[in-house]
């Protein structure tokens, strides 16, 4: 039991490292606008999966992580990222018989969720974020959805 | 496509929103005592230090094909450059030279007015890492921190001009402000007249805003303004950047002034801390610092 637990858990931190890491590599100006949420979809994707591997967690301290990385208050990325992945484990199993566009849809609905708690911290501590660019990235964040899906899925059956 | 294959087919983990609760009270706290308290400074110095590997791994292939390509140079380039390089040097002693001159004759004159002259600033030279923050704030990574003495509010330069200032510092490495960041305001001075005014960022690089000026005030295009010292956060004297567009509408109490910044904000590598007299200097960075300011020339190579 105890094994089958950690071979479970290795391609999980394994993506998140990666995620990690892309969320801060550089890219020129005009992209970075167009960034979506590497981590955050990561985290949604073990959410729904397999939820005992990750858990909230792997949610609570992949926004820890993010929110040392991005010098922001620390728990706000925690906060929204917990949040929205209790929803998504809710959600689960209706997730999984979904079409691909609903599946989408769902995942849009989500980020955007997480991008409105990060919106309403950033209003709350006195920072608040002026420009649009940030409802951007839930739009690219969902139509990368089926391919992240089907790129960790075969890391998972591995 | 799409489709989720997976072991685990279990209804509801138990508990879910149990936990759910319990990790959202979690964050709850951690930003209300981060926000209120001054406590987890030392907690999330930390966790930066955990995360720097991974901000080293991610910046370490840009430097090393910098590197690679630096390395892979031809002798022409090399001697094209030198042959430029030295053209440049000689125009910049020369303009050293009457800098010089100005500054032993600006030095009398305040002993004169007996007042505090505070050229005797020192530098630290930083580099900008190549790691990106948030995206829609204008921040950047130095690789030098609270181990080099760097401290929250000190003023940043770079070749140009007036950089940012210092919003956050690590042990390893520090967060520098930009003076473009929509959240950032610095005291100016119209150098023409001495207008006094404040600078504020716009969230877009390449431009700057003056706020407060009234239509009637005397503030033309192409104006010079320079760092006016009051406030304390900044050293007097610094160009901040150029005014590049008035508009005035008489029905407007206040003009709309955009401002050029005169620092190279979205292309700098190299930055310079500044702490404005020498007896603030840490003696931890001593050793960095070069005790002629003059001879510091922005864009050598970092100790």
């Amino acid at each position: 039991m105890m094994r089958e637990q950690r071979i479970r858990r290795l391609p999980v931190l394994l993506s998140a490292l990666v995620a990690l890491a892309l969320a801060i590599t550089p890219l020129p100006n005009l992209l970075d606008a167009f960034r979506p949420d590497f981590l955050v979809l990561v985290v949604f994707y073990w959410s729904i999966v397999s939820p005992r591997a990750g858990g909230l967690a792997l949610a609570f301290f992949a926004g820890l992580a993010l929110d040392v990385v991005k010098g922001v208050v620390l728990g706000q990325h925690a906060l929204a990222l917990t949040l929205m992945a209790a929803w998504a484990t809710h959600l689960r199993l209706r997730l999984r018989v979904f079409s691909v566009v609903s599946q989408c849809l769902t995942i849009f609905l989500l980020l955007m969720g997480y991008q409105f708690i990060l919106f309403w911290v950033d209003g709350a501590t006195g920072n608040p974020v002026t420009s649009f660019g940030r409802w951007l990235a839930p739009v690219i964040g969902a139509a990368l959805w089926p391919v992240l899906v089907g790129s960790l899925s075969r890391l998972h059956e591995r | 496509m799409a489709a989720f294959r997976s072991s685990d087919t279990s209804a509801r983990p138990t508990g879910l929103l149990a936990r759910c609760i319990f990790f959202s009270l979690l964050a709850l706290a951690l930003m209300i005592v981060d926000k209120r308290y001054e406590h987890l400074v030392k907690i999330r110095r930390a966790l930066s230090i955990i995360v720097y590997p991974a901000q080293i791994a991610v910046a370490s292939p840009f430097e090393g094909w910098a590197w690679l390509r630096e390395s892979l140079t031809t002798r022409e380039t090399l001697r094209a450059d030198n042959a430029r390089l030295e053209g440049e040097l000689r125009v910049a002693q020369f303009r050293l030279q009457r800098y010089e001159a100005l500054e032993a004759e600006s030095r009398r004159l305040r002993a004169l007015r007996d007042n505090t002259a505070s050229v005797g600033a020192h530098f630290l030279v930083g580099n900008v890492m190549d790691v990106d923050l948030d995206a829609f704030r204008e921040r950047v990574l130095v690789d030098k921190g609270a181990r080099d003495g760097v401290y929250i509010g000190q003023a940043v330069l770079d070749s140009g001009g007036v950089f940012g200032q210092v919003a956050r510092v690590e042990q390893l490495t520090s967060e520098v402000i930009l003076i473009s960041d929509a959240a950032h305001a610095i005291p100016v001075q119209d150098n023409r007249n001495g207008l006094r005014t404040i600078a504020v960022g716009t969230g877009d690089v390449g431009r700057l805003k003056l706020p407060y000026i009234s239509t009637a005030a005397d503030i033309l295009k192409g104006d010079l303004l320079v760092t006016s010292g009051l406030g304390g956060g900044f050293p007097a004297g610094y160009p901040v950047g150029t005014v590049t567009q008035v508009k005035r509408d008489p029905a407007q109490s206040l003009a709309e002034v955009e401002v050029t910044p005169a620092a190279a904000l979205d292309r700098s590598r190299e930055l310079l801390f500044v702490w404005p007299s020498p007896s603030d200097v840490p003696a931890a960075s001593l050793t960095h610092a070069t005790a002629k300011p003059a001879s510091q020339v922005p864009g050598s190579t970092p100790p």
